[in-house]
């Protein structure tokens, strides 16, 4: 799980290799290394952030004109100097940076082991230099070498190699992301456009099973076999201003208050409240499928059991299965089954891994995704993009809300059900997200719970995604203690663990039962828990709560996005009072592209 | 002209137009369908300036949500000013962001590139410590005041002796523009000049500046005759929108935005602004000299003229709207009637007579429809007002008007 960047070109490579790494930080951070080519290999790498490797780099000119970088996220062994990529040979003829996991990989060092080469590091990548030494050894020239190293690896990879004498980058991808980028000044390659974009615009996507060889002149992409494919050159709308904080602490906070406009393009032009209609371009080929089943990770999850309760509202026999857990083998899966994915990067492996199973069965698959161009689009039969923009912080925010808002599309625009009360709604929710934002008391309730020693979530309906959601963020960005609960289990076991030091957030809204959650509001009270309500004021719900977040009225369906916004807010003034790495939290990485 | 860093003051709210700035400054007030402030960078970058550093403060949210790290393509610095403690103090706070000489304007006044050109050549040429943009207006009670005296030995039109705010005698001053080219010393100077009930204040320095001239060299007037629009008052962003469409100052236009949906039986009247994914539904009158900011719906057969409605403003069928201000999120119920102005309009003790006033509603207001608005009529923020109800004069925030 890690992020690579290689280039080649005169444009001054270690800047535009520490520029890639700044761009891909979001895969990971907890270490950082390059490598650049010339009749040796100088290699720099450090365990800690990309600052730390600035420190570690060498002063004066480069004369070297290809490189390779990395930011890694561990898999195999602990974060440390030693287990941060580029790794070599013991000559140090070549370096290599890998994204993903080879399976194979102890099988591999076994093997090189026992034929005397020894290894530095701890990691499963260390095998493709020995590898690729070896086959050198054997007389290999370097593409050759290369080719039959990447042959002997199972498992997922985007690898790039530089060998000492050589200006070349060479690369192969399978089932994990990588991109090339064709500029003025040379040619690049990465993990994730966002890398390269102030460099290029022109991007090429690697396939599956596909190898490059980038040089300042050329970029040759070549099949498992070594013919030539044709690539077209595809043009990407990127903002690299998108890269920037604004203003704002965090990524985080600066996403959250990017929601009325998320909102707004993820409906520009597929909600007419004059044509009382919802019209998704890329859905309109679809039919109503027999049954539908959402594959997805994390928050992505919670978005995806709100559009499977919204399809099934509708008649549609939906489910949302975890990616991870979901299994066709053990699974009614077939033609008539519509299997949506629902991934803020597109790259998520245990997503991806479910997709290609759900292809593998003959179902019809749907990338429900952020990311143009990404391995879920191109992996899918359809894709419908949730258009949030870039988004940095590792807690997603304005992805959810967009996911949300497409899911409800989704299930709209397949069944044709919905009223124009829902059209309405749709189009003024980018500014009730702004009345949140104007006037939210998030702040003021997170200083009041500071020292909580956990906090619970609950709601029922459309509300119970949220309650998971909302626990999750907490989780994910202040450390503590959190969980979500549909508002009706608390008292199957969960009630035990409530004190006067666990608020509990209940999310009471019309048309998600706030009659019965009051009941177990009532229940947190009487066993002295403090009790937060989210609420839009129905069933006069504050004069139970010790404290209210205000949501403005609704369409019932729609509630939950408003709502989700208020938590986003507390657990954002939460981390922030306790001081945490709220964009980085530790221990995770934004795209997730390991099983 | 390269090195040359320009900071744009924003941070303040600009109470004289609330109530349309409850929740956000007077910069993001929309001049026709766009910010104040966007105008404002718009001509800072035609000028040629290449870096802007921007001190926000009052719901600096909505500044830095709205343009992000970049505008186009010119890095935008934040910086924040916690307290509004006066427009030095606000300068003050952009110290540590800025290098060199520096061009200084307001971001809640719209200010064309002609005054900024002006400024920056007469200041380039000069080792003036400060050159102010200045313009010649019959009257500049109510701004700040600027006396100037010709000196030959400068490049601009003269010397600066004395600043005035809201002058009350008829001497004859020119009109403070708010463009300033300042010398880094600037900040000391701001340092240094003794705060007046507590309020550190820019023009306060310039006049320190002027009576230390021997020590620091002249303070620099330049006169100009390019476009400056200033909205004291919230209706006056009617008037700020005529203006721009009378200089034909470039906008979205019908014709041009196919983000928008324009019913083909709905009449557009020129001159007219559409914001993206705007609606405009069947037998709809819309112009002349009307802004739609984004997201605006206009149902049937409604007539809507001489009228700025902010985003996600929804006008339902049959409804008249003329000569009205909207905020954001505004709901003009069906066969509601706001009939335009002259009216009488009351704020707070004074009351202004006759001005071209159909309606000011602010953010969030909405109406269940038949409602009549009497002229001069302001609405505070989401204020519900019944069915069939008549509204005058001036009523608070979050208030219903049954009828």
């Amino acid at each position: 799980m890690c992020g690579i960047v290689g280039y080649v070109g005169d444009d001054g490579v270690l800047e535009v290799l520490m520029d890639g790494l700044s761009g891909l930080e979001y895969r990971g951070y907890d270490s950082a290394g390059i490598a650049m080519a010339e009749s040796s290999i100088s290699v720099h790498k450090r365990q800690g952030d990309i600052s730390a490797l600035e420190e570690a780099l060498p002063d004066g000119s480069v004369e070297a004109t290809a490189g390779i970088g990395h930011t890694r996220w561990s898999t195999h062994g602990p974060p440390s100097d030693a287990n941060a990529h580029p790794h070599t040979d013991e000559s140090g003829r070549v370096a290599v940076v890998h994204n993903g996991i080879i399976e194979n990989y102890q099988q591999l060092r076994d093997d090189l082991e026992a034929a005397g080469h020894s290894f530095d590091s701890d990691t499963d990548t260390e095998v493709v230099p020995h590898l690729i030494a070896a086959a050198r050894d054997d007389g290999a020239d370097r593409e050759s070498a290369f080719r039959r190293a990447i042959g002997r690896l199972e498992g997922s990879y985007a690898i790039a190699v530089v060998f000492s004498g050589s200006e070349t980058v060479y690369a192969a991808r399978n089932e994990s992301p990588l991109v090339l980028g064709v500029g003025d000044d040379g040619h690049y390659l990465a993990s994730d456009v966002p890398a390269f974009i102030e460099y290029t615009d022109r991007i090429i996507y690697l396939d599956d099973g596909e190898f490059a060889r980038i040089d300042e002149s050329t970029v040759v992409v070549t099949d498992t076999d070594g013919t030539v494919v044709d690539t077209s050159i595809e043009t990407v709308e990127w903002d690299a201003e998108d890269a920037g904080k604004s203003g704002y602490d965090h990524y985080m906070l600066k996403e959250i208050n990017e929601q009325p406009t998320a909102v707004r393009q993820c409906c520009g032009e597929r909600v007419s409240e004059l044509e009382r209609t919802i019209d998704v371009d890329s859905l309109s080929a679809l039919s109503v499928p027999e049954r539908v089943q959402f594959v997805a990770c994390g928050t992505s999850y919670h978005a995806a059991l709100y559009g499977a309760r919204l399809l099934r509202e509708r008649g549609v026999p939906a489910t949302a299965f975890l990616a991870s857990e979901y299994d066709t083998a053990t699974l009614p899966v077939d033609e008539s089954t519509l299997v949506v994915g629902v991934t803020q990067s597109g790259e998520t492996a245990d997503t991806m891994g479910a997709l290609r199973g759900a292809n593998g069965a003959g179902a019809t698959t749907l990338a429900v995704t952020n990311v143009v161009g990404s391995s879920a689009a191109r992996t899918c039969d359809h894709v419908m993009y949730v258009r949030a923009g870039p988004e940095i912080g590792v807690a997603a925010t304005k992805t959810f809300v967009s996911q949300q808002i497409a899911l409800a599309m989704l299930a709209c625009e397949l069944t044709d059900e919905y009223d124009d009360d829902l059209v309405e709604a749709l189009r003024d929710l980018p500014d009730k997200l702004q009345s949140i934002l104007d006037s939210s008391s998030g702040r003021e309730i997170a200083r009041e719970y500071l020292e909580a020693d956990a906090y619970f979530f609950i709601g029922r309906g459309y509300n119970a995604p949220v309650a998971l959601e909302g626990a999750l963020k907490m989780k994910e960005i202040t450390y503590k203690h959190a969980e979500g609960f549909p508002a009706g289990e608390l008292k199957h076991g969960p009630l035990a663990l409530v004190t006067d030091r666990t608020p509990v957030f209940a999310l009471v809204t019309a048309g998600s039962n706030p009659t019965k959650t009051i009941g177990n509001v009532k229940e947190v009270e009487t066993r002295g828990g403090p009790v937060v309500a989210v609420t839009d004021g129905c069933d006069d719900v504050a004069r139970y709560a010790d404290h209210v977040l205000e949501v403005p009225e609704t369409h019932s369906a729609l509630a939950p996005v408003l709502g989700n916004v208020q938590l986003q807010l507390v657990s954002y003034w939460v981390a922030n009072e306790l001081g945490r790495s709220i964009d980085k939290p530790r221990n995770l990485a934004k795209s997730v592209t390991v099983e | 002209m390269e090195s040359l860093s320009a900071v744009v003051l924003a941070a303040g709210e600009g109470k004289r137009l609330r109530p349309l700035t409850r929740n956000r400054p007077k910069p993001m007030l929309p001049a026709a369908t766009r910010p104040i402030i966007e105008r404002v960078f718009d001509e800072l970058i035609d000028a040629g300036i290449t870096d802007i550093t921007v001190v926000v403060g009052y719901c600096r949210d909505r500044v830095q949500s709205h343009f992000g790290p970049t505008y186009r393509n010119v890095a935008l610095t934040y910086v924040g000013q916690d307290k509004q403690l006066g427009s030095g103090h606000a300068l003050a706070a952009a110290q540590s962001a800025v290098d060199g000489p520096l061009l200084v304007v307001n971001g809640d006044q719209i200010v064309d590139r002609e005054i900024i050109d002006d400024v920056v050549r007469a200041h380039e040429s000069a080792t003036a410590p400060a050159t102010l943009g200045l313009l010649r207006r019959e009257t500049v009670s109510g701004y700040g005041g600027v006396l100037l005296e010709p000196d030959a030995g400068l490049p601009a039109d003269g010397r600066i002796v004395e600043l005035v705010e809201r002058p009350r005698d008829d001497r004859n001053y020119r009109l403070n523009a708010g463009v300033y080219a300042f010398e880094p010393t600037i900040f000391e100077t701001i340092d240094e000049t003794i705060p007046r009930a507590g309020e550190h204040s820019l023009t306060d320095a310039i006049s320190h500046l002027v009576e230390e001239d021997d020590a620091a060299g002249p303070v620099q007037g330049v006169e100009s005759d390019g476009l400056w629009v200033d909205a004291t008052y919230p209706w006056d962003l009617l008037r700020v929108a005529s203006e721009l469409f009378d200089r034909d100052v470039p906008d979205r236009t019908t014709t041009a935005d196919d983000l928008a949906s324009v019913h083909e039986t709905a009449v557009v009247r020129e001159p007219v602004v559409v914001g993206d994914n705007c609606e405009i539904g069947p037998g709809a009158v819309v112009g002349p000299y009307t802004c739609l900011g984004e997201n605006v719906t206009v149902g049937t057969n409604a007539v809507i003229e001489r009228s700025v409605l902010d985003s996600q403003t929804r006008v339902r069928p049959n409804a008249t709207v003329l000569e009205c201000v909207t905020g954001q999120g505004v709901e003009i119920g069906a066969g509601t009637t706001i009939g335009g102005g002259p009216g009488d309009v009351r704020v707070g003790d004074r009351v202004f007579e006759d001005e071209d006033l159909g309606a000011l509603l602010a953010d969030r207001v909405s109406d269940g429809g038949d409602v009549t608005y009497v002229p001069g009529t302001i609405v505070g923020t989401a204020a519900e007002v019944s069915a069939g109800a008549t509204v005058r004069g001036t009523v608070p925030a979050q208030t219903e008007v049954r009828s």
